[in-house]
């Protein structure tokens, strides 16, 4: 895309992609029943919030793209979230020998 | 119409279309490396996104964060947990799936209404393409100082966190006492909770560096 | 608007580089961060300490994070009605009400770590990591209090939430810890993932802003849907912080599955980052549309009220317990955030003081019976008056505290809140805080029931084998202070709560958002 010309994709276009994404992400998160699956779900949505972001930071923020930068927080904070939940989802496995969340229920009353 | 924009246009459906075949196939089948490669494409073309956008600085961080670290992460975690279990049946869980679906259905229809009805501030300025990279570091080193630097303390903590809590060998006694400990929550006697016993009864993983 | 010249790459290094060049400092303002500093400096102190070993790491771990949390503490102190300049552009505003709420986030940090010392041992966890990653939590509450930019609030609420995690998880030979931890991250990412939306869809909205001043501006020229969307997504992660109903499923879970020391934390300090980042959001941001979130969180509160209240009289797990009585609590709270008024302000920053002191108390007895018997069944603790007086004197007066009986701190707090809902006509609200108070005291004196009237054949195997009091053991002498700290506090904060009065009214004079807001 040319700065000078508009874009042939409306900015909608962008926003509805992201809202696709965003709900396959809570359909997964609500359905999957392998906890690797839960964290894929979760990457779903934030990368649906990612293309807002950027979406947004082209389209009416071409100048200060601060979405660009809030998208490269986004992409920080998931990568340290991913390492986080792997490591947990590690240290449970070696307790419970499963990733399946349904049998995750030592905690109810 | 020109070619420059059919051809924008073309890669925006290519690129639409491996997003939401892609993200369907992450949550919808069955296999879960098959997920896994797939969620790799998501990323991938969520990046080419980025690139119609005139932000290539992010679309690389995109692959190398996100495919580079996070997928392969993602992969190794199912070649380490990857004991083959047969799931035991839940009643219900068509329904539970449809339901649930429904209402993804009526968010996505939200959303869609929101992203449609509001009268965002458009044209906005025009984007400065290339240049964004230099404005990003710009931005990192003055109004986004402060998040910059937390982020830093984020990364660290979960860096050590994660050691802590993936390594497998662990103290055997009381640094202090010399009792013997290991490492499990003081309040012991909830065990009627406990339903696999079985599981919990396993010998305990050895010191292996 | 950027600065020339180099900047200094580190915030510890800003605050001393800012002493020397007064030009940079006037800019960025970063004194306003010194009581943060200050806790960094002693998170990579104990980090560094810790590579010596884990019995140098016992030796100097707790004064170093005692000197850090001290200190800042002290600076807190310092900025108190200072000059309300943002700092770092924008990004962080030191007034009152972020200097109380940090204060409030910083103590409980250091009674938590208090009663710390002797449980991480006697689980044979690392010390150092773990006082490092909590003071990292502290590090991320801290500055949540304060953030005024959408990208700061998410970068220090994921850094409070991912060392929550690490710190639910943190006992790893555990299931139940491993798995509190796992449902804790899954909850907390779905939910940062909602208010990331909710953040994008503002940034959208404000044409490419992301102060909370450019929000709250583009926010009342517009009352389209997206308003709408964007507070019910930013709402559902406060709520999620402060664990109202009905996203708190994560709380007892959590709760029981976690280290209690950690529960004392997330309980306390996690919540007032919460209800500070609430302030801000709402009433600082999402202040012309009032009604709604007004009457959203009418309805949480009542739910939050009775839910809490009601679920915890059917609990047989102490941590569990205080988990359900958590969630009825920040019930309480919330009435005074919905009432916007300068009583209401006041009396929820005083309630969170109160709260800080009375329920860290209540968990310093737990964590001390368990340290003694290994359990945390309310059952367990039939006839334990005969056995130790001080953890059965300690545990009713907090208790009693966190139910409203006078002379506690806890009534005097509980009788401003209700008084500031009943001024601003919120008739439901109080209403409901009453009946739901007479509840929880119904099931908060059960326990001391337990404890004081069993003769001592009825005692429970576990008190009958109760072992021999000492406190010479490494950590229990901190645990003895905090308890006692506490202790006093609750008992005779009450009688003495005129100075506590002032201070919440003057937070609420010293912040300007809340000023406005009051009008």
């Amino acid at each position: 895309m040319s700065p000078d010309l508009p874009s042939p994709i409306p900015l909608q276009a962008y926003l509805v992609l992201a809202a696709i994404l965003f709900c396959t992400g809570v359909w997964g998160l609500i359905n999957s029943r392998n906890a690797v699956r839960v964290l894929m779900s979760i990457e779903l949505m934030l990368n649906a919030v990612n293309i807002n972001l950027m979406a947004f930071s082209t389209y009416l923020d071409g100048q200060l793209i601060r979405g660009q930068v809030f998208t490269i927080f986004v992409i920080t904070v998931a990568a340290a979230e991913a390492a986080v939940g792997l490591a947990i989802l590690l240290s449970l496995y070696r307790n419970r020998e499963t990733v399946d969340m349904e049998r995750f229920n030592l905690l109810r009353w | 119409m020109t070619i420059a924009s059919t051809t924008q246009q073309i890669c925006f459906l290519v690129l639409s279309a491996t997003l939401v075949f892609g993200s369907l196939g992450v949550v919808l089948l069955p296999n879960i490396v098959y997920s896994a490669f797939l969620l790799g494409g998501v990323f991938l073309s969520v990046a080419g996104l980025y690139l119609m956008l005139n932000a290539s600085f992010v679309a690389a961080a995109q692959v190398l964060v996100y495919v580079g670290a996070v997928n392969v992460l993602i992969l190794f975690a199912i070649m380490l947990v990857n004991k083959q279990e047969t799931l035991a049946a839940i009643p219900g869980l068509l329904l539970r799936r449809i339901l649930s679906g429904a209402v993804c259905a009526g968010l996505f229809l939200l959303l869609v209404r929101v992203a449609f009805t509001t009268d965002w501030a458009l044209p906005g300025p025009t984007p400065i393409g290339d240049e964004a990279t230099i404005r990003i570091g710009e931005h990192l080193f003055s109004d986004y100082l402060l998040p910059f630097e937390l982020a830093s303390v984020l990364l660290l903590m979960a860096m050590i966190g994660a050691i802590v809590l993936a390594r497998r060998d662990v103290f055997s006694s009381d640094v202090i006492t010399g009792e013997p400990v290991d490492q499990g929550l003081i309040e012991k006697s909830r065990t009627p909770l406990l339903l696999d016993t079985n599981d919990q009864k396993r010998p305990m993983l050895e010191n292996t560096p | 608007m950027f600065l020339p010249g180099v900047l200094p790459p580190a915030v510890a290094d800003s605050v001393s580089t800012a002493a020397f060049s007064p030009g940079l400092s006037l800019q960025l303002h970063a004194g306003a961060i010194a009581p943060e500093a200050a806790v960094l400096i002693a998170l990579l102190t104990c980090l560094l300490v810790d590579l010596a070993g884990e019995k140098a790491a016992s030796r100097w771990v707790p004064p170093l994070c005692y000197a850090g949390l001290g200190t800042a503490l002290v600076l807190l102190a310092l900025q108190w009605d200072g000059p309300q300049d943002p700092a770092f552009l924008g990004s962080f505003l030191a007034d009152n009400l972020a200097i109380a709420f940090r204060a409030v986030v910083a103590a409980s940090t250091l009674l938590s770590l208090l009663l710390s010392w002797r449980y991480v041992e006697q689980s044979g966890t690392p010390v150092g990591e773990y006082a490092a990653i909590l003071l990292a939590a502290t590090l991320g509450a801290m500055f949540l209090c304060g953030a005024t930019d959408l990208v700061s609030i998410f970068i220090s609420l994921e850094t409070l939430s991912v060392s929550s995690y690490l710190l639910s998880g943190y006992m790893k030979r555990d299931a139940r810890s491993s798995e509190a931890a796992l449902k804790y991250l899954l909850v907390g990412s779905a939910a940062a993932a909602v208010f990331l939306y909710g953040a994008s869809l503002l940034y959208g909205l404000t044409g490419g802003g992301t102060s909370l001043t450019e929000v709250a501006s583009a926010l009342q020229t517009s009352a389209s849907p997206v308003t709408a969307l964007a507070l019910v997504f930013v709402l559902a992660t406060v709520a999620f912080k402060i664990a109202a109903v009905p996203f708190h499923q994560w709380t007892p879970d959590v709760y029981e599955g976690s280290p209690t020391p950690v529960v004392a934390f997330l309980s306390v300090g996690s919540k007032a980052a919460g209800f500070a980042l609430a302030l801000r959001l709402l009433v600082g941001c999402f202040e012309s549309f009032d009604a709604q979130w007004k009457l959203l969180f009418t309805v949480l509160a009542v739910l939050s009220m009775v839910l809490g209240n009601v679920v915890a009289l059917a609990q047989t797990s102490m941590k569990r317990m205080l988990a359900y009585s958590s969630i009825g609590q920040a019930g309480f709270v919330m009435i005074g955030l919905v009432c916007g008024t300068e009583d209401g302000f006041a009396a929820m920053v005083l309630y969170m003081a109160a709260y800080l002191f009375m329920n860290l108390g209540a968990f310093a007895c737990i964590i001390l019976f368990s340290l003694r018997t290994g359990s945390d069944r309310i059952a367990d603790y039939a006839g334990l008056y005969q056995k130790d007086p001080l953890i059965t004197l300690g545990l009713s007066l907090c208790l009693l505290s966190l139910g409203g009986i006078p002379p506690m701190l806890g009534f005097f707090g509980k009788i401003y809140l209700f008084f500031a809902g009943w001024a601003d006509h919120q008739y439901l609200l109080v209403v409901v805080g009453l009946v739901t108070s007479v509840v929880s005291i119904y099931y908060y004196i059960s326990v001391i029931k337990m404890m004081v009237v069993k003769e001592p054949q009825e005692a429970s195997d576990v008190v009958k084998a109760y072992p021999e009091i000492s406190w010479n053991l490494a950590g229990l002498q901190p645990l003895r202070a905090a308890l006692i700290t506490c202790l006093l506090a609750t008992a005779v904060g009450g009688v003495l709560s005129n100075p506590l009065f002032t201070w919440a009214n003057s937070t609420v004079a010293g912040t300007p958002i809340l000023m406005h807001a009051i009008g």
